[in-house]
């Protein structure tokens, strides 16, 4: 029983990061129906930034995780017009560009992070890193904890954008319907932008936090690409809402099936459950997707 | 424009003709020539494993450093110096046959001086055995590199289930009584699966029971593997995998207030990485090596083990593992049977398996050990001379603790600070 | 025929130069070492697996991400049909190796051919995976630690291996695709897949046909790969790099063009194996890679060939697939 609990918390607190690494790769889809196979790779770079901002300056993961969620804000609103350009466009089937393109920045991600700081993981180093807190047979890694609890709160600051502010209303109307939202007066390509900037702003965050409680390296971005499709999917497509239940239902099947069925087969059965879900459930467990 | 016309002619001749002078320069000295013995090194230098194999690079060229400033190899009273070729398997078997191919065809090397994983071994193997180049490799410890039997292949390593299955029963002796039961945990890959292989091996001859044995994916979370483990309180753990595995798993293991009685790991722990990223944590950790600089081993070009480790820190700025060792120690493996052969360079196909044959009668002690290599069995043409030690981080400093006579500490058990 | 005068001279040299071309290839050999024959060998390798993506990517307008399931499947098949216990002999493996594949794409081409686009895409990619994982937890596979065959060196063998594979591909995909009603079934149905249904083709039907022939060449040349290099493991052969490169060469080269694809994948490749002699690291290679797909996307999504066969028909020809759903 006491591992059985034990499993329960470990998988929530995975849910829970995993919520924030998918949230934003929804928002994009659903406003600029763009699958960005780079998600991973954004999860990635947000890693090592926090890496080189421990490792250079000190500054612990908690504290830097904003000015990561700032740094890769811009840069996305930098890329943004340019996807926004590729999804756009008059000649080429645009979605499926739009993947090659993501695909193809998400290449240069690996390869550029391989090239530069090679193979061996590096891990970020925070005061929080292996204190816990035990609750009767249950022991908390205050490191996951305190990752859950910052995950939740971005979470919540993004659902608070869309819902309590004049900006959100745009997006919202935009993901409903994009040519009547332009017509209704919304600078369709400038929020469209903003979006991109949020979601990589978001998804760098996750990367702050998933590289504090494991370690990162080049490689890792496939790994957590197919999270975060996996979420988005179960989730139906487009779906923010879906993603509160699907992240959590990934984390605790990843965490039960490793300790009951073994760790050598996790990777297979979501693969697997990816798969069904896409070929069963193509609009998500709460059939909402797009 | 006349005058420009005949300067370009005049330089165009100067070229062309200091182009015939250097290529037709060596045939003019054919006579004086210095054959020289060619080693090529495939190993990975780039790509995952590129820590590793640019450690068994270092450990060739820091031999044939050596062997050249005594002016090379002896062969029937002269000396041949050696020139190292080097081809990049980038971690992955296809490049590293590419590799092998290239350096046979392109460069004629006469030997070759093997990777750093087992599995570019394998691909290896069939083009070393067709152009018939022996290869004399100082890393890949999978039992597998052996099973097939490679006529032109040696390792300097014992297989790594014999070395974890031997201290695993080394380890077990030594508590006696304090310890009963086991778990074997390891990464889902080759080489850290035969460790976990070798330790399950050792733990089931040794007597004690086998609490659970479970393998994962690289880069898992081990939260789950933990969990379970903290549960089932074995006396000893046992971990198959490299270093980054070690750190994961020691550090998931302090945030979920585990700490076994009695860690052993493989590969890794020795290195100054792990003891850095760990910590204190690293305090009373276990460890398997085939060799350390403190061992009573010496010969003729290095000295003793400890020298080498001198050497090897000067030339490097960092002490040596065993892997850098094995490699170094194949050079001379290499240096007595040419010797022992007694012709000069260079080697046609025949004179190479006739060199193969020589290495195979090896039987010499190296400041990394004794080299002997089987000649049948399932580790064929593998080193299985060397007796592992099993070794204890005290303080940062790692110090062989068993068997008797290779310890210089006591095994601390269990392992201060266990939950 | 309208403008036959005018045709004539054009397919007459259009077929000189495709013979001179199969000729030059037929006698490589004798002219190069065998290192650069060992990279002639991949070249063709690489021409036949882009060739065998387009036909899913390119005519049927449905990208795969998960064709390096079938190039695995080929190459497992060949690599555990030819162990010690069982001994077959490799032309004999052949013959399972492309049943198996084409009973997996049928299996699974079925249900996963109903999703659109980027679903499509993503499930495929899935299942790729899903299937590498498969082999790394079985036993017979070798798991992690792969399988070897029994080493055949002779590097003419397999370039004309690869070669005959190559050609017959390439051959098969004009025959069965440009010049045959089969093909104007798959055109229809990617240039407007309602509409074809309407005119009663088959849809799935076709879909299926276009997924089996595809998965079969692909896993034809995992079977000659394993052989070749005599050592395969997981990630070498079911690893997502096949895929990327399969996809980049066809992008690059031209989807849904017969020569398209053949054009980037010897580019491709020639760059890659240039790369790592002169560099001695590929690792750049990734970025570059991620860079030309990006500017493909951008300036040039009708692919290189559009460049020779001039930008009008290119433009007909991909705008054509793309303009899909």
């Amino acid at each position: 029983m006491d591992l059985f609990l034990q499993t329960l918390v470990n998988g929530i607190l995975i849910g829970g990061i995993l919520i924030c690494l998918t949230i934003g790769f929804q928002l994009t889809f659903g406003v600029l129906h763009v699958i960005d196979f780079a998600v991973g790779g954004w999860t990635m770079l947000g890693g090592y930034t926090a890496y080189w901002l421990v490792t250079l300056a000190g500054i612990d993961p908690f504290i830097s995780i904003f000015l990561v969620f700032a740094l890769f804000l811009l840069i996305g609103r930098g890329l943004g017009p340019l996807i926004y350009r590729v999804r756009t466009s008059r000649y080429a089937r645009p979605d499926l560009m739009a993947l090659a393109f993501t695909f193809g920045i998400f290449l240069f991600m690996r390869g550029g992070a391989l090239w530069l700081w090679s193979y061996n993981s590096r891990s970020v180093e925070s005061v929080l890193s292996g204190q816990f807190l035990t609750l009767g047979p249950v022991t908390i890694p205050l490191l996951r904890l305190s990752a859950f609890l910052m995950a939740l709160m971005f979470s919540l600051g993004l659902f608070i954008l869309l819902y309590r502010s004049r900006f959100g209303m745009a997006v919202r109307a935009l993901a409903q319907n994009r040519d009547h939202a332009g017509l209704m007066g919304v600078d369709v390509k400038r929020v469209s932008a903003w979006v991109y900037g949020i979601y990589t702003g978001l998804t760098a965050s996750a990367g702050v936090l998933i590289a504090t409680i494991y370690s990162v390296n080049p490689t890792v971005g496939i790994r957590y690409t197919l999270f975060a499709f996996f979420v988005a999917v179960l989730a139906g497509l487009g779906s923010v809402g879906g993603v509160l239940v699907a992240g959590l239902i990934l984390g605790l099947l990843e965490a039960y099936v490793a300790t009951y069925i073994g760790a050598r087969y996790s990777l297979l059965i979501v693969f697997g459950t990816l798969y069904l879900a896409l070929l069963v459930a193509p609009k998500g467990v709460l059939g909402r997707g797009i | 424009m006349n005058h420009k016309f005949s300067r370009r002619k005049f330089l165009r001749n100067s070229l062309l003709g200091t182009g015939a002078m250097t290529l037709g320069f060596p045939a003019l000295n054919v006579q004086a020539e210095e054959h020289k013995v060619r080693c090529g090194v495939v190993t990975s230098l780039s790509g995952a494993n590129r820590f590793g194999g640019n450690l068994t690079r270092r450990g060739y060229d820091l031999w044939a450093e050596e062997i050249n400033k005594l002016g090379g190899i002896e062969i029937a009273g002269k000396r041949y110096p050696v020139e190292m070729f080097y081809g990049d398997a980038q971690s992955r078997p296809a490049s590293g046959a590419d590799a092998a191919e290239r350096l046979i065809i392109q460069d004629e090397v006469d030997v070759l001086f093997g990777p750093y994983t087992s599995g570019v071994t394998l691909a290896v193997q069939p083009i070393s055995a067709k152009y018939r180049v022996p290869m004399i490799s100082g890393s890949a410890e999978s039992p597998n590199v052996w099973l097939a039997k490679p006529p032109f292949n040696f390792g300097m390593i014992p297989a790594v289930d014999l070395t974890t299955d031997k201290s695993m029963v080394v380890l077990a002796d030594n508590l006696g009584d304090r310890a009963k039961t086991a778990s074997v945990i390891g990464v889902d890959e080759p080489f850290s699966k035969e460790t976990a292989e070798g330790f399950r091996k050792g733990v089931e001859e040794s007597g004690l029971e086998l609490l659970s044995y479970e393998l994962f994916p690289a880069n898992s979370d081990l939260s789950a593997i933990v969990s379970k483990l903290k549960s089932a309180n074995p006396d000893i753990v046992a971990v198959g995998g490299h270093e980054s595995v070690f750190i994961n798993f020691v550090n998931t293991a302090k945030a979920l207030n585990y700490k076994p009685k009695a860690l052993i790991m493989h590969y890794g722990v020795t290195s100054a990485a792990f003891i850095n990223e760990t910590g204190k944590e690293s305090n009373g950790i276990l460890g398997v090596s085939v060799w350390t600089a403190g061992l009573p081993y010496k010969d003729a070009l290095f000295g003793t083990a400890s020298d080498y480790s001198d050497l090897s820190f000067s030339r490097w700025g960092t002490r040596p593992d065993y892997t850098e060792a094995a490699c170094s120690a194949s050079g001379l493996v290499l240096q007595d049977a040419a010797r022992r052969l007694g012709k000069a360079p260079p080697w046609n196909q025949e004179t190479r398996a006739q060199l193969a044959k020589a290495i195979e009668d090896t039987d010499i002690e190296t400041f990394y050990g004794p080299v002997g290599f089987a000649k049948e069995g399932s580790h064929f043409h593998n080193n299985t001379k060397p007796v592992p030690a099993v070794v204890q981080i005290k303080d940062g400093d790692v110090v062989p603790v068993a068997p008797e006579k290779a310890s210089k500490g006591e095994l601390v058990y269990p392992i201060p600070g266990t939950s | 025929m309208a403008s036959e005068t005018v045709k004539t001279p054009k397919l007459v040299v259009r077929t000189l130069l495709i013979g001179a071309v199969v000729v030059a290839l037929a006698v490589l050999p004798a002219f190069i070492d065998s290192y650069t024959l060992r990279i002639a060998t991949g070249a063709l390798m690489w021409a036949g697996l882009a060739c065998a993506w387009n036909i899913v990517g390119g005519y049927a307008g449905y990208i795969s991400f998960g064709h390096s399931a079938f190039f695995g499947i080929g190459a497992y098949t060949t690599a555990i049909l030819m162990q010690a216990g069982i001994g077959a002999t490799f032309f004999v493996t052949l013959v399972p190796a492309i049943i198996l594949s084409i009973a997996v794409a049928v299996a699974i081409g079925g249900p996963t051919m109903r999703l659109r686009g980027a679903y499509f895409a993503i499930a495929t990619w899935a299942f790729a995976e899903m299937l590498m994982q498969l082999v790394t937890v079985l036993d017979f596979t070798g798991g992690t630690a792969g399988l070897s065959l029994p080493a055949y060196l002779n590097e003419f063998f397999f370039y004309y291996v690869m070669l005959i594979a190559a050609a017959g591909s390439f051959i098969g995909v004009w025959f069965l695709i440009e010049r045959s009603r089969f093909g104007y079934r798959i055109k229809a149905l990617r240039d407007d897949e309602p509409a074809a249904e309407s005119l009663g083709i088959r849809t799935n039907l076709v879909k299926v046909q276009s997924f089996a022939l595809s998965a079969a060449i692909t896993a034809l040349f995992g079977s000659v790969y394993a052989y070749w290099t005599t050592y395969i493991d997981p990630h070498s052969v079911m690893g997502p790099q096949i895929t990327d490169q399969m996809v980049v060469m066809v992008l690059l080269g031209g989807l849904g063009t017969v020569w398209g694809p053949a054009l980037g994948g010897v580019l491709l490749w020639i760059t890659n194996r240039y790369i790592w002699s002169t560099f001695g690291d590929t690792v750049i290679y990734l970025p570059i890679l991620g860079i030309i797909i990006a500017l493909v996307v951008l300036f040039l999504p009708n692919g290189l060939i559009s460049l020779i066969v001039g930008r009008q028909r290119g433009k007909e020809l991909v705008s054509n697939i793309l303009r899909k759903l």
